[in-house]
């Protein structure tokens, strides 16, 4: 059994006036090299999830370590405080793709792609520049090198986001909801993409709405909902023919149609005024 | 119908009225963009007392027009001592309008940058100075162009207020021409068309400026 | 200080007052005749004959470009002038601020008009509702409320803008002020600063509520 990557533990969230809290204490972990997928209806604070794994948000309990060591810990009263005070270092180890694919307007698709690695890590630019070019290479973007970001469709914003942060070696990817605000026929040149990343090993948290992507790309399934995990599964096949829980039943049923045609056996005459 | 003759000979002093406003427009609008950088960055750092000074000093500035704040700098300071030119009077009046102008159209530039752009700065990694100097910064000036531009085209108009206080811009002159000679429609004449030399161009360059820098704005 | 008495001088706040009271009379009036001028002007700019909209697009750009200042000059010495009109000082400022708040309403009104999205005008058609519905219910709710703060914001303005009627010689807060301070430039040397100083304190205080009305306005409206 493979070292977990990311390790969240009795995970405590709460907004400043809110009443309930968004997360009671939830636990899991992503291991190395796998992928785990969270799903969730609208509302049960994957997102939230995700973010404050990334940073982005304050806990008031438990912990969050990476590689076995605890990057931050939970403090209560410390709802205002904004973003986790985490060194430079330390974020690029954790790379993140957001839902609104906002590259950097004023730099060309290679300039976004270079910043943080020549600025950050401090890496000599040309070869930083051609490890850009051999990742757009790769998700079929190489001849965009230079284009601006409002050049490009949404689809091909996103795959430059991934780049952008594939760059710097991140340990742990985490993408959210990252096809949601995107048209249909650019979702699929996106998830691609994250397949293949997980084929290459990148360990990732993912959080989606697209079942069949989630069937096809989760090594772990956990499904979410009202702040607490519902199900949790290692066998994501299983998990989506069979759920264990009613509540992980009703959820996924949410995704499929039927139609109820009326049948001569229904009843004749059945008019209403 | 015009008299051709008086208007060619009278045209170098409007030249030179041009000059005038020009000059006091280009140091009163500079005095401005500076004011207005200053207040922009107080506010948005929030620093605590000046940020209230701050707010003042625009809502003062933008409530009261030009000329009183001309008369009051020109006829009123002296008599506490300070005496100033009436060239300095009209630039540190412009300079004072202006500032919350530029002011306003800075902090709004400056709070359209999305907050998932510093979110995806903190991301990969960059210092707070980082962000702000390379990713916050730049799409703060493309986004406030059109509102500076707008400003300055409305300083030079306001500019015209300081024939009031003697200043021999455009509009002295053709007060002048109109006090000394009655020849109305010429002077007029010269009058509309410096502005309209002064004003079209930079009014086509703002509208070119807000078109080239729409792309940040998707 | 002993020039701040000047203020107290029989006779002198009263004439500032009245003084303001010209002024805020000229704004008003101005305004309001500015309202049908500019909704006329905002409508005759969404019609689609080309010959008016070109008319329209030079008047508006040309009054909106000149300083207001060189327009009184134009229309008190110039155009009353050539049209034989027996045009006042005042009666010049309020015909220029007529045409120039019109000219900014217009503007406003069709930019309003025009930022309402076309789907609205098809829902309402799709539902059934006659043009003048559309209009009333649908169209012109909608249009006060991206029009309304704006609107507010040029009154402001207007009222600023009619401090350059003292510079035709109209007796309004600044001309009294300056008939003040000469009045009493023997005994109050200083007034100057007192009195500009009032002067000032007066356009604040008719200005700044209407510009926090507009503030008020607009949050109250911007998340519809």
């Amino acid at each position: 059994m493979s070292e977990p990557m990311l390790t969240v533990d009795n995970l405590l969230k709460h907004y400043a006036g809110a009443e309930r809290n968004v997360f009671d204490g939830i636990s899991f972990d992503v291991p190395k090299g796998k992928v785990l997928v969270i799903i969730g209806p609208s509302g049960s604070g994957k997102s939230t999830l995700l973010r404050c794994v990334a940073g982005l948000e304050p806990i008031q309990g438990g912990t969050i370590a990476l590689n076995g060591q605890v990057i931050d810990r939970g403090e209560p009263g410390n709802e205002k405080s904004g973003r986790a005070k985490r060194s430079s270092q330390l974020r690029t180890k954790i790379g993140m793709v957001f839902q609104s694919y906002d590259l950097f307007p004023n730099r060309t698709v290679l300039g976004n792609i270079t910043m943080a690695p020549v600025m950050v890590q401090k890496r000599p630019k040309p070869d930083v520049e051609r490890e850009a070019m051999e990742l757009l290479k790769r998700v079929g973007l190489a001849d965009r090198a230079q284009a601006k970001p409002h050049e490009l469709s949404g689809g091909q914003r996103q795959r430059v986001a991934i780049c952008r942060a594939l760059i710097e070696h991140p340990e742990l990817m985490l993408m959210d909801e990252v096809t949601a605000a995107l048209d249909p026929e650019m979702v699929h040149e996106v998830l691609d993409v994250v397949l293949e990343l997980a084929d290459a090993g990148q360990t990732m948290l993912i959080v989606t709405h697209e079942m069949q992507f989630a069937r096809a790309i989760a090594d772990k399934i956990i499904m979410i909902d009202s702040g607490g995990i519902v199900e949790t599964s290692d066998d994501p096949e299983a998990f989506f023919a069979h759920p264990t829980t009613q509540r992980a039943q009703e959820f996924l049923r949410t995704f499929e149609f039927s139609r109820h045609r009326r049948t001569e056996k229904d009843g004749a005459g059945a008019q209403t005024a | 119908m015009l008299d051709w003759a008086f208007v060619s000979r009278y045209a170098p002093f409007f030249v030179t009225g041009a000059e005038m406003t020009l000059f006091i427009s280009v140091f009163g609008i500079a005095l401005a963009i500076l004011t207005g950088l200053v207040c922009a960055a107080i506010e948005t750092a929030r620093i605590p007392v000046l940020r209230q000074i701050v707010r003042v000093y625009i809502e003062v500035s933008r409530n009261t027009p030009l000329l009183v704040q001309l008369y009051f700098l020109y006829f009123g300071l002296p008599k506490l001592g300070f005496v100033w030119s009436a060239e300095m009077c009209a630039i540190i009046g412009l300079g004072f309008l202006g500032g919350s102008y530029m002011s306003e159209a800075m902090r709004a530039g400056l709070e359209a940058v999305p907050q998932i752009q510093r979110e995806n700065a903190y991301m990969l990694g960059l210092s707070s100075r980082q962000t702000m100097l390379h990713v916050v910064i730049p799409q703060a000036i493309s986004t406030s162009i059109p509102g500076v531009v707008a400003n300055v085209i409305f300083l030079i108009k306001e500019s015209s207020v300081v024939s009031a206080i003697a200043l021999a811009d455009v509009m002295y002159m053709a007060k002048d021409l109109i006090g000394m000679y009655y020849t109305t429609y010429e002077a007029l004449f010269l009058l509309i068309v410096t502005y309209l030399i002064i004003l079209l161009p930079i009014s086509i360059i703002g509208t070119w400026l807000e078109r080239r820098f729409d792309y940040a704005k998707r | 200080m002993q020039s701040a008495n000047i203020l107290l001088q029989p006779g002198v706040m009263p004439r500032l007052l009245q003084g303001l009271w010209v002024t805020i009379w000229l704004a008003a009036v101005s305004v309001a005749l500015s309202v049908p001028v500019g909704l006329v002007t905002g409508w005759l700019m969404t019609l689609r004959n080309p010959v008016i909209r070109v008319i329209m697009r030079i008047y508006l750009d040309f009054i909106r470009i000149m300083p207001q200042l060189a327009l009184l000059f134009i229309a008190f010495y110039g155009l009353a002038r050539a049209w034989d009109w027996n045009l006042d000082a005042t009666g010049a400022c309020v015909f220029v601020f007529v045409l120039w708040g019109g000219a900014e309403l217009g503007d406003l009104v069709r930019g309003a008009l025009e930022s309402i999205p076309a789907i609205q005008y098809e829902s309402s058609y799709m539902l059934g509702l006659s043009n003048w519905q559309t209009f009333t219910h649908v169209i012109l709710p909608q249009a006060v409320r991206r029009l309304l703060p704006a609107s507010v914001n040029l009154a402001t303005r207007i009222v600023k803008t009619t401090s350059l009627a003292t510079l035709l010689g109209v007796v309004e807060v600044i001309k009294v002020g300056q008939q003040i301070i000469d009045a009493h430039r023997f005994d109050y040397p200083a007034g100057t600063l007192w009195v500009y100083g009032v002067i000032f304190a007066m356009y604040f205080v008719v200005c700044w509520p209407l510009s926090m009305a507009a503030r008020y306005l607009e949050k109250r409206w911007a998340n519809e």
